[in-house]
């Protein structure tokens, strides 16, 4: 597995460097044209969201499900792994050819549409198999969980596969054109599920405090639904103040996770995760108030904004994932990546901000914004080059599926 | 009289309503799309052919009234097949309708001036072919649904298979009236086809483009303006027809279809293009009526509806669904011939000569955008989305900042942007706003900036897309297609936008540095105004409209009478001149725009 995932964790980051070479100097565009900078977008977003960011949470069900008394449990689960792959790199070459729904994250379309959903389908199946196989060795509560963890993942294809048609579009801030503050706020209850569930996986987090977590999701989820859902702008004082409930999740977080069981080597990517955890939550908060929506909406700032959820907060906690799954030792490249993907979130977010009224020096590449994507550059090179040691390193040490 | 008149009312609205409209609406879904209708077309048209060719073979005055009759019967039952039939029921129904209304219309053609004689027959044209016009463009009847279109057309049908029988015609007379003579039919052949050609190719735009359709067909005030506009030019024709100036008709007709194309390119208001192409169809559908009639010569009257009626109309449609667009050489062409073979007699060559220059001059303007068709701008769409355009452009603009509006604007309600599949709202700019670029660049800029984005705009971190544009591939005239209708319909609001804009007074008042503005006009504007504003830039013998050449005489857009001159020339460079070449530069700040409108301003002094 996670040869897999830090496979994909470095195609994408190489394609991310040379989208931010072709930034730099479009003139390459030319001897790769007909495959130029458009075309290759989508297999950065979408292999770092489904290679890079899913892959290690499948690995951790995998893990949770897999009847390993089965002779062929090894086997189900690379087919299952392989499948997944097949999908993402079938999916790049459609987006390649041009055929995209035109929605970002959410590019499958045409022959390729059905692909993922169908790696899913197949994922889900092997797990049901498994966990039914060994029912009789889980207790009661091991039973339940995996039958609800179940039950909600069931869905997950045809929702994926649903909402990649070009007909379906979800609630739109109709004063900034993007999110509404009721949609971040479900995205992001949607990690604090996926992380709140992998700590109930991993065995992480403490018991004791498993309760606050929970009771303050179901407070949030009952703040999430009784805010306008509908085409709401971010003037609108409820879509603010709910968003704003997340930043009870910072201490939350550490009050939960903090001192809980697990892998020495994983706690400073932990660590790292809840830092960028804070930064991703309060910068978000920020980003969406009036006035200053009205000046980061739709640029750089919210690419730097974008990194600093995926290259920050979700690579740090799947790294200490594939780290507590044994798959990684993770001794090398934290330092190297945090650093690169400190800078390069800060040149980002510092350039959406100066961006503003200075958007001719950005269309016509005005030196300062070279120097700016120059750095960039560098940064993502040296994430690059962290991610190669990791996937060296899987592949050496990983004893894990 | 009122029984001819009623004739040619109910042949006239039937072909309008149902023919042109209800029957190709109710076989659209059964058929799977429009360009799938062509086949059933091809039976319509071909059966229109040949009804019209039996009807000149088996013609004679003492049968007109049974043979007229007997056209509208088929007439009633091709509408009446039509009504729920699947598919069978649709070819056949399109063979009778075709034959049917042919056959009718020579016959009534053939037999009109026998009815109500030479002297009044303009005005029973004009009468007629008016009021089919009008009462097809009254809103209960024109947005009725296709199957009570369908039921009035029957009931027309019938109605006139009701006035055929009240007809009494008398005895015919030669027709030897100068307007004849001196050109022979196949003179007229050419003159209707060309008008014919025209008008469908026209008609079809209209109908494919949104904004078009939407601005010609939609509102009770604007269907009420039609349809008295079809009627007075219709009467007015006719009267024009009985005073023996069928030439002149013909040729008004062709001067406003052509005006209207003209307008519409220069990017005038449309009311004005709506009523020259409503006063053309008028003009030349009532000498069409009125021609054949006249001659009475059933053989003539089949040739005419033939090649130019049901072979103009393939042509012109043919034409526009090819090539996406009526080549302004097309127009300038159809009105050269027209002109040409209504003035070209021996020892008159000289008057001809003046309207077939004025034509072939109209060949050198490209001013505007030509209008593309819905399938173009789809695929278009399609090329936009599958190059990743989205990744870089937004088409969202905030309402609530006045900057991107006064760059991009106006802004579009989220709804119709919600509406389109998928939405392409972005969500990020490595380049500007496109919501509205329609009304901002040109097709002729769109093409030469994808071909080369660094020749136009210096310093563009967009890619080149010279490989849309390889021989036999369309992709590329299909974004610039799409491109160009985005926001098509904004230009007064856009134009209102410019015209409220004045540079800060900061930036009327900051000093001139004069080396730094140079070195900002050879960046910006010496791609294609040249280094020293000769209008000698790399991109000028690539533009239609050459940049003027600022060094030797003046500025031509900037206003003698301007009040501050200067005001104007930052305003031109802030948002360029809609319609030709001459882009905005939108996004660049006051100080800066004002610095470059010295600088120009000083280059031609």
């Amino acid at each position: 597995m996670a040869r897999h995932a830090l496979g994909w964790l470095v195609a994408a980051n190489m394609i991310g460097l040379l989208l931010a070479a072709l930034l730099l100097w479009p003139g390459w565009n030319e001897p790769l044209a007909p495959l130029t900078y458009g075309r290759w977008l989508p297999l950065h977003l979408d292999w770092q969201l489904y290679g890079w960011c899913a892959l290690p949470l499948v690995g951790a069900l995998l893990a949770w499900c897999l009847d390993l008394r089965h002779p062929h449990a090894v086997t189900h689960a690379r087919v299952a792994l392989a499948a997944w792959s097949l999908a993402l790199a079938l999916g790049g070459l459609a987006w390649l050819a041009g055929v995209t729904s035109g929605k970002l994250f959410l590019e499958w379309h045409g022959w390729a549409r059905p692909l993922l959903p169908a790696a899913m389908g197949l994922l889900w199946t092997l797990l049901a198999a498994h966990a039914w196989w060994r029912r009789d060795e889980l207790g009661r509560g091991g039973r339940t969980g995996r039958i609800l963890a179940l039950l909600a993942l069931l869905v997950v294809p045809g929702a994926l596969y649903l909402s990649a048609g070009r007909e379906f579009y979800p609630s739109v801030n109709p004063d900034s054109g993007g999110a509404t503050g009721a949609r971040l706020l479900a995205s992001t209850l949607g990690i604090v599920a996926i992380y709140g569930f992998l700590a109930e996986v991993l065995g992480l987090g403490r018991p004791a405090r498993r309760g606050w977590y929970w009771g303050y999701f179901v407070f949030s989820a009952a703040v999430c639904a009784g805010i306008e859902h509908g085409h709401a702008s971010h003037h609108e004082p409820a879509q603010v103040l709910g968003l704003a409930t997340l930043l009870g999740w910072l201490p939350l977080a550490w009050f939960y996770f903090r001192g809980g069981p697990g892998v020495p080597a994983a706690r400073r990517w932990w660590g790292a995760a809840f830092v960028w955890w804070s930064a991703l939550v309060g910068s978000g908060l920020w980003t969406f108030l009036p006035g200053v929506s009205e000046r980061m909406k739709f640029t750089n700032g919210m690419v730097g904004h974008a990194h600093l959820a995926m290259a920050g907060l979700v690579t740090s906690a799947n790294l200490a994932v594939l780290i507590e799954l044994r798959a990684l030792n993770g001794r090398r490249g934290f330092w190297l990546w945090q650093v690169a993907c400190a800078v390069h979130v800060a040149v980002l977010l510092g350039l959406g901000w100066h961006e503003a009224g200075h958007e001719a020096d950005l269309f016509f590449s005005a030196p300062w914004t070279q120097a700016v994507y120059g750095v960039r550059l560098l940064a993502g090179a040296a994430m690059l080059v962290a991610s190669v040691w990791w996937w060296r390193d899987a592949a050496r040490e990983g004893t894990a599926p | 009289m009122a029984a001819a008149v009623a004739a040619i009312v109910a042949t006239y609205g039937y072909f309008l309503l149902f023919a042109e409209f209800a029957f190709l609406e109710l076989a659209k879904p059964l058929f799977g799309g429009e360009l799938a209708l062509r086949p059933l077309l091809a039976v319509l048209g071909a059966g229109g052919v040949i009804g019209s060719l039996l009807a000149a073979q088996g013609f004679t005055l003492r049968r007109f009234r049974g043979a007229l009759a007997g056209g509208f019967v088929g007439c009633a039952l091709g509408a009446a097949l039509a009504l729920g039939a699947g598919q069978t029921g649709l070819w056949l129904a399109g063979a009778v309708v075709g034959l049917s209304l042919g056959w009718t219309t020579v016959v009534l053609s053939s037999g009109l001036r026998a009815t109500v004689g030479g002297r009044r027959l303009g005005l029973c044209c004009g009468l007629g072919t008016g009021l089919a016009y009008a009462a097809c463009n009254i809103p209960l009847v024109f947005a009725a649904p296709p199957q009570v279109q369908t039921v009035i057309a029957l009931v027309l049908a019938a109605g006139g298979a009701l006035a055929a029988g009240l007809m009494q015609p008398g005895a015919l007379v030669a027709a030897n009236e100068p307007d004849h003579t001196p050109r022979g039919w196949f003179s007229w052949g050419v003159i209707f086809l060309a008008l014919v050609w025209l008008d469908s190719a026209g008609f079809y735009i209209l109908q494919h483009t949104p904004e078009l359709r939407e601005q010609t067909w939609s509102g009770g005030w604007t269907l009420f303006g039609n349809a008295f506009t079809h009627l007075l030019g219709a009467l007015l024709a006719g009267w024009a027809l009985d005073a023996r100036r069928l030439g002149v008709t013909a040729l008004l007709a062709v001067v406003f279809l052509v005006g209207a194309d003209l307008l519409l390119r220069a990017g005038g208001t449309f009311a004005g293009a709506r009523v020259c192409y409503t006063l053309g169809v008028s003009a030349y559908s009532v000498a069409l009526v009125y021609y054949p009639a006249f001659g009475a010569r059933p053989w003539v009257a089949a040739g005419l509806f033939a090649v130019a009626g049901w072979a103009g109309s393939a042509l012109g449609i043919g034409m526009v669904q090819d090539l996406h667009v009526i080549p302004l050489s097309f127009s300038g062409l159809a009105g050269a011939v027209v002109g040409a073979a209504l003035l070209v007699r021996r020892r008159r060559l000289h008057r001809a000569t003046p309207v077939v220059l004025i034509f072939l001059t109209a060949l050198w303007f490209s001013p505007r955008a030509a209008r593309a068709d819905e399938a173009l701008v789809a695929q278009g769409r399609e090329v936009y989305v599958a190059e990743g355009c989205i990744n870089c452009h937004s088409q969202f603009l905030r309402p609530g900042v006045t900057q991107e509006i006064l760059w991009w604007g106006p802004a579009r309600a989220l709804a119709e942007s919600l509406a389109e599949n998928p939405p392409l709202l972005g969500l990020r700019r490595q380049g500007p706003d496109l919501t509205n670029v329609g009304n901002r660049r040109t097709p002729e800029w769109q093409r030469l900036h994808l071909i080369a984005p660094g020749s136009v705009s210096p310093g563009s971190r967009m890619p080149g897309y010279a490989h849309l544009f390889a021989p036999g591939d369309e992709r590329g005239d299909a974004l610039v297609a799409y491109l160009a209708s985005l926001g098509a319909g904004t230009l007064p609001a856009r134009l209102e936008l410019a015209a409220a804009w004045t540079p800060t007074g900061a930036a009327l008042q900051a000093n001139f540095d004069e080396t730094k503005t140079r070195g900002l006009f050879v960046q910006l504007c010496a791609s294609c105004h040249g280094p020293t504003g000769r209008g000698d830039g790399p991109l000028a013998a690539k533009l239609t409209v050459k940049p003027p050449d600022f060094a030797l005489k003046e500025w031509r857009h900037l206003r003698a009478d301007e009040p501050a001159p200067l005001v104007a020339a930052a305003r031109i460079i802030k948002f360029g001149l809609p319609g030709s070449a001459m882009a905005g530069h939108e996004y660049l700040d006051d100080e800066t725009v004002v610095a470059l409108a010295r600088q120009v301003t000083a280059l031609h002094r």
